[in-house]
């Protein structure tokens, strides 16, 4: 009984964040509703009944679960805040994505033909981008969303999942993608299917390009270099496709003007203020205007950012909850790109290490690229924070995504070590 | 394995990704988010001025000295006096942001002090105008008005303290300049250009030769050196190391003591009395009366010079009639009047007397408070003799009060301008009174004036302390 209230069980923190945000935010929100403390107990209950489950059904790592929840607790935290409504549909986003993060997890250990489905990635990848330029429509500055029945949602979500089972599908074996029963040689195969890796890349980020998806492309870049760099077996292969990036990225600076202008705020921010800069300022206003330990939920402005429960959703908890939630919040992420590489050491198969390597990396980066952006440690590009930014196609992506690594996390994971460590 | 290591690496890049993220945000926020959050275009700032009701700024008898009016849903700063209260409460403007008081107590004017955060957590609703606290100040408005009169239009300072309790009764400098907020937008350009320097809070930011009044610390020397009851000869002039100085036009007063030359402020005794007490006891009791000290104050205060490394005799010399390089702020040579009535003590300066809650609450008051003793009570006793010698018979006869005993000293200092043969004199008084039970100490300077201490303010000085003590 006594061990429900003890400190040593990580999902205690957990409730108590819950617990104390909403009654701070009951406090300091007037009037006074009732619903506030009704919905945080509903948020905790979801979070116990999903511990207990995975706990229960033997799930293999309980810590990328439990971090997950805390990102997931403190964004719809700073949603409910911002706003009752969106931070009840960020709940039932949450609660659809848990849902399929269960389900993910099963189908993913049930059907085991995952490796040889290469060519759907590519179709349905390409299909999605062809339908999002045809049906795009531009919601919040961007071309890049598709409305069905009245919801709208992202491709691009879904074609960042499919881009890395088409990575671990290719390095699982990196000769017999293709071209299995031909007649060539095997060196030539090996050339045809590395020109084909390339150009799925490279159609990706072609596609990405026409929706000025800038900090999409970035993450897909580097998740590309980084998988090549620890799968790769061809070390001048990898030497080109670094050094490629230079004449690009020059290219990209100097002749388009979306690129350079970024860059350009990033540097001065303060010389256009009331314009081009009017994004970042305003965040960094947010960020720094709360100090060490925030001004109180609710007693902020975080409200004057713009786009701040998605991309400057950072910006909001620095204000209210202060620079060491931040702090915490990028701690919390690192601790997740920790633990996802564990498990990438310990599973055995090539393709879900490949998978879970490139999930990971994706995960950690997004956050990298976004987070740096807000605080304008690099260029702003607008990209959602994982599990924290509000957006349905973003939280189920990313549900699918811990799914994927969960399921795999038990498959092939050797409990040798009795799993007491830093996780939490 | 060797991918395993590849791995690693690649945890090791990740981790310095996020750690970098870490590393600057925290950079920021120490070293920079002052200036950003400063920035005019974060609305934050003005948000809570907007929902605020700023606290009222009253005197010590609950006259109102500044509050806010609503303008057309605008919040907006009045001071119903205009410019006499420019150096003191300052301005709390949108476009030229805040000074003095407004600045230094702000947090509290705009209730965002620890305490009303705290209690108001659960009782105002966020629909109705915040209300900040008021400032209770030790001035008597009476008596600001009076000195702000006196001055008239010449430029200077007037400071007036209780010697017993360290607070501040009047504070005027002049030049001074209109706070509310439409006259600060008419008059900024010009101001900001003008040489007579109107932003300048002269009482206590502005440094000037103390002249003759330094010779009440040179005598507090002398006594603890045990040269009261010596006498010298004054011949009217004396030189030393080659340099002539001389008393005020010339005057041998023959042989007199140490009363009697404060009293007459013979330049000539006091050169003398400055190069026997040598360069260890003058710097010794100049670092005593906090010069090259900060005061803490309730607004900034320009610390007092003494600078010499090494000094010749007629450095000695010239320090021992005020003159040389040093500089004083009036508000200081209050203090060290005020010391002396206070039988060697200062008590510390202050501005604000209590804060006071929207509902009448006093949440924070200031008592007086010991700042320094500079000398013991006998030494002070006898300055406190001598400096009425002053009044009675010597140079501050214009500020003697008819049944009141007045001490005081007069000063006209020499300075950058004088220098050029031009008449340019700064005039200084300092006293208090009654003598035997000092209620009001007070420092006055009047710049570039041409005129001695004991002809122009010795009266304004007489007038203040007069008006002061029939008042009480």
């Amino acid at each position: 009984m006594f061990e429900i209230f003890t400190y040593r069980k990580p999902i205690n923190y957990v409730i108590m964040l819950n617990l104390l945000a909403y009654l701070i935010m009951f406090c300091n929100l007037k009037p006074y509703n009732v619903e506030t403390l009704a919905f945080g107990i509903g948020i905790i209950v979801m979070i116990c009944i999903t511990y207990f489950i995975i706990l229960k059904s033997n799930f293999g790592d309980e810590y990328l679960f439990l971090i997950v929840c805390m990102l997931i607790s403190l964004g719809i935290i700073m949603i409910y805040r911002l706003d009752n409504n969106t931070g009840i549909k960020q709940a039932i986003w949450t609660a659809i994505g848990i849902v399929l993060f269960f389900v993910t997890c099963m189908i993913f250990r049930l059907i085991k033909i995952w490796d040889s489905l290469a060519v759907c990635y590519m179709v349905t990848s390409v299909f999605l981008y062809l339908i999002t330029l045809l049906l795009g429509r531009n919601i919040n500055g961007a071309t890049n969303w598709i409305v069905i029945g009245g919801q709208s949602f992202q491709p691009l979500e879904i074609s960042k999942i499919l881009y890395i089972l088409f990575l671990a599908c290719y390095f699982k074996n990196p000769d017999q993608l293709f071209f299995r029963s031909s007649k060539y040689d095997e060196a030539k195969r090996i050339y045809l299917n590395k020109f084909i890796l390339v150009l799925f890349t490279f159609i990706n980020i072609f596609f990405l390009m026409l929706q000025k998806e800038w900090g999409s492309i970035l993450l897909f870049f580097l998740v590309y270099i980084i998988v090549l760099y620890v799968f790769g077996k061809d070390r001048i292969f990898f030497l080109c496709n670094i050094l490629m990036t230079i004449p690009v990225a020059l290219f990209g600076y100097h002749f388009v003007y979306h690129i350079r202008v970024r860059i350009d705020t990033w540097l001065n921010p303060w010389k256009d203020i009331a314009g081009k800069g009017y994004q970042i300022t305003q965040s960094l206003f947010a960020i720094y205007s709360g100090g060490y330990f925030g001004t109180g939920l609710g007693l902020g402005r975080p409200d004057m950012v713009p786009a701040v429960n998605t991309d400057f959703i950072f910006s909001a908890i620095c204000e209210e909850m202060g620079i060491l939630t931040g702090v915490a919040v990028i701690l919390l992420y690192m601790l997740l790109a920790y633990r996802g590489l564990k498990v990438v050491m310990k599973v055995k198969s090539k393709f879900n290490q490949v998978l879970g390597l490139g999930i990971t990396t994706m995960l950690g980066l997004q956050t990298f690229i976004i987070i740096g952006g807000v605080i304008k440690l690099i260029p702003l590009t607008g990209i959602t924070l994982p599990y924290i930014s509000y957006g349905g196609s973003s939280l189920i992506s990313s549900f699918i995504i811990l799914g994927i690594l969960q399921a795999i996390s038990k498959e092939d994971y050797i409990d040798s070590d009795g799993e007491i460590d830093e996780g939490e | 394995m060797k991918e395993n290591k590849k791995i690693i690496h690649v945890l090791i890049v990740i981790c310095f990704l996020f750690f970098s993220l870490v590393g600057y945000l925290t950079y920021v926020q120490v070293f920079k988010s002052k200036e950003i959050v400063k920035n005019s275009y974060n609305r934050r700032q003005f948000q809570v001025e907007e929902n605020t009701v700023r606290g009222k700024i009253l005197d010590r008898n609950g006259v109102i000295l500044a509050y806010n009016e609503e303008n057309g849903g605008e919040q907006q700063r009045k001071y119903p006096y205009n410019s006499l209260y420019s150096h003191v409460i300052g301005y709390n403007s949108k476009v030229y942001g805040k000074s003095l008081l407004e600045s230094s107590y702000n947090s509290y004017l705009l209730g965002l002090d620890e305490y009303t955060k705290v209690f108001s957590l659960f009782k105002s609703s966020n629909q109705d105008k915040k209300e900040g606290n008021s400032l209770l100040l030790t001035i008597d408005h009476e008596l600001q008005k009076l000195s702000h009169e006196l001055l008239e239009n010449r430029n200077g300072a007037i400071v007036a303290m209780n010697p017993k309790t360290g607070e501040i009764l009047a504070l005027v400098s002049k030049p001074d300049f209109d706070t509310n907020e439409e006259m600060l937008a008419n008059n900024w350009k010009a101001m900001v250009e003008s040489q007579s320097a109107p932003f300048l809070p002269r009482a206590t930011q502005g440094l000037y030769t103390p002249g003759s009044t330094f010779k009440v610390v040179i005598a507090a020397a002398a006594i603890e050196s045990g040269m009261d009851d010596q006498k010298f000869n004054d011949k009217g002039v004396i030189t030393i190391d080659g340099k002539e100085i001389s008393n005020s036009g010339k005057k041998a007063y023959g042989e007199i003591d140490l009363k009697k030359a404060l009293a007459v402020s013979s330049n000539v005794v006091f050169a003398q009395l400055g190069v026997k007490l040598g360069q260890e006891k003058l710097q010794e009791i100049s670092e005593r009366f906090c010069f090259e000290t900060d005061i803490s104050f309730d607004i900034p205060v320009s610390k007092s010079q003494f600078q010499y490394e090494k000094m010749e005799q007629n450095d000695m010399a010239a320090v021992a009639i005020g003159q040389g390089k040093i500089l004083v702020s009036p508000l200081h040579m209050a203090m060290i009047t005020s010391g002396i009535a206070n039988n060697g003590v200062i008590m510390k300066p202050f501005l604000v007397s209590s804060i006071v809650s929207p509902n009448g609450k006093e949440i924070k008051s200031f008592k007086k408070e010991e700042f320094k003793k500079i000398m013991e009570p006998d030494v002070a006793i006898k300055i406190n003799k001598m400096m009425q010698e002053v009044v009675n018979s010597g140079t501050g006869k214009k500020a003697a009060i008819a049944g009141i005993k007045v001490a005081g000293k007069t000063g006209t200092a020499e300075n950058e301008l004088t220098h050029q043969k031009k008449d340019k004199e700064h005039a200084w008084f300092i006293g208090f009174a009654p003598a035997e039970n000092p209620q009001i100490a007070v420092a006055i300077v009047l710049e570039y004036s041409g005129s001695s201490g004991g002809t122009i303010a010795a009266p304004i000085a007489k007038k203040i302390m007069e008006k002061y003590l029939k008042e009480k």
